[in-house]
């Protein structure tokens, strides 16, 4: 019963700068600026020449929503693939230093 | 603690190594062909999604209204660019697409017509910043060189790609003042705001006085000539070589070079004095334009001389000092002097970071605004218009 409640891996807590914290960073910021963009904030991004998002919501909600998107939006396409991408390396760079260890362990035990 | 710490260093080490993979690739899931954007013949598709954006605009009066008002609260000079641009894009899109001619000539008839209505109704000061009613012009009666050169161009552009009667004494009258206005300066600079002239709108006024000699057999050459030579001789930054955006009455500069006015201004150059043009887009290029992995971008001041930010250089981006409106701009004066490699750098920027809406067939920029966009439109559509009149192919 106890293991059926159990987390599934990738939305436990991973150790901070891990490939698996990279993924669910990435992951997160994915999930928000997806809700961000379905809720329409792109719509406010105007701000950036000038132009209010909205008359009714007035500037200085429209600027913040716009701010909002934009770091979003920011993360999403260059630090989301950065994180990915990193987490690829690390993954590959463990793989590496496994296999360079993994026929010296063999090795010692054959000996 | 040490397997802690090597984990961070080898984390950070991976996201450096990630950066260094990623950032130089950004650009290619943002750039197309320049064909996408502009096209020798016919339109492109990103013409005809912007084009059916604004035509939506113009058939929906409510959400024009909404746009109009948008802009209005920052700038109302911009209500009235909007539509000088949409006119002059609508002009060279008919003369590309001859089959929708009717559509762009009724939509080009519908914004001159409401633009004029508002303009008699409302008075000048409609489509001005408010700072114009705090002085006197120095040129009395009062007049702006910027409604009257826009309108003048757009009445010409109209008739360009097909005769009008009704808009033939009206572009006479126009252009007729602006030349008497001319006649009268000692110095041959007209104002846009009290005691403040802008070589943007000096350049779009002459382009409607030769549209208008192409169309009705008058001669301003004498009149361009000087002032060509008096804008060379005296409107022009020593350092950079480039032409100031505005200055007073007795030629004392205001402004110095700046990206939001001097791509435009190139461009309607081209229509004057070909070399000159050429000469003042090459050197925007070298001191204003930028790109940087890939994404092009503009500065609005050349380092000669700095300026601060303001209603027309939008928001100044720190770092790169990336100006929006000048790098706006730029996509005209990339597509008139056909500099593909900015172009194409530019389009993938504004695709990054324009926040492009595309539904059913209709493009807006979220970054922009509707005379961003519409400048844009021209800019993938410029080149017709002005042919027509070097050619001196006469409407029909």
């Amino acid at each position: 019963m106890k293991a059926f409640w159990k987390k599934p891996a990738i939305s436990q807590r991973a150790e901070f700068l891990s490939a698996r914290d990279m993924l669910q960073r990435a992951a997160a910021i994915s999930m928000l600026f997806l809700l961000l963009h379905l809720a329409g904030l792109r719509e406010f991004t105007g701000i950036l020449n000038g132009t209010i998002g909205s008359l009714t919501l007035g500037w200085n909600l429209s600027a913040f929503l716009a701010v909002i998107y934009i770091m979003f939006y920011l993360a999403f396409v260059i630090l989301v693939p950065i994180l990915v991408l990193a987490a690829v390396i690390l993954a590959m760079g463990r793989r590496c230093v496994q296999n360079a260890e993994n026929p010296r362990i063999t090795s010692d035990a054959n000996s | 603690m040490k397997a802690r710490l090597k984990r961070i260093v080898a984390g950070l080490a991976a996201l450096v190594v990630a950066a260094l993979i990623w950032l130089p690739c950004l650009h290619f899931f943002f750039s197309r062909p320049v064909s996408e954007f502009r096209q020798e013949l016919g339109l492109s598709p990103e013409a005809r999604q912007l084009a059916a954006r604004h035509l939506q605009l113009w058939t929906e009066p409510a959400l024009r209204e909404t746009e109009l008002n948008k802009m209005r609260v920052s700038n109302a000079e911009w209500d009235f660019m909007g539509r000088s641009y949409l006119v002059w894009s609508l002009a060279n899109m008919a003369l590309r697409d001859p089959a929708s001619k009717p559509l762009y000539l009724r939509t080009m008839d519908q914004i001159i017509d409401e633009t004029l209505r508002l303009e008699k109704q409302e008075g000048m000061y409609f489509f001005l910043m408010p700072y114009a009613k705090d002085s006197r012009y120095v040129m009395q009666p009062a007049h702006s060189l910027f409604l009257d050169g826009e309108i003048a161009l757009m009445l010409a552009s109209r008739r360009v790609v097909e005769e009008k009667p009704e808009y033939k004494p009206l572009l006479t009258e126009r252009v007729n003042a602006i030349v008497e206005r001319f006649q009268k300066s000692p110095r041959l600079m007209l104002e846009s705001y009290p005691d403040q002239c802008w070589m943007f709108d000096h350049c779009v006024a002459l382009d409607a006085i030769k549209m208008a000699d192409h169309l009705d057999g008058t001669d301003h050459e004498f009149l361009i000539r000087d002032w060509l030579a008096m804008a060379k001789r005296r409107l022009v930054d020593p350092k950079s070589g480039l032409l100031i955006s505005s200055f007073e009455t007795d030629g004392t500069p205001l402004d110095g070079p700046e990206g939001s006015s001097i791509w435009m201004v190139a461009h309607s150059l081209q229509l004057l004095d070909a070399d000159f043009a050429r000469d003042q887009f090459q050197r925007a290029r070298k001191e204003l334009g930028a790109i940087t992995l890939g994404f092009g971008y503009a500065h609005e001041w050349p380092k000669s001389w700095p300026g601060m930010p303001d209603v027309d250089s939008g928001p100044i981006i720190p770092v790169f000092d990336i100006s929006a409106g000048s790098s706006g701009m730029a996509f005209i004066g990339a597509s008139a002097f056909q500099d593909e490699e900015f172009l194409k750098s530019l389009a993938a920027t504004v695709d990054f970071a324009g926040f492009p809406n595309r539904t059913h067939g209709r493009l807006k920029y979220c970054a922009s605004n509707q005379v961003g966009d519409a400048a844009l439109l021209y800019a993938a559509t410029l080149g017709p218009l002005w042919k027509k009149v070097e050619t001196g192919t006469k409407p029909r």
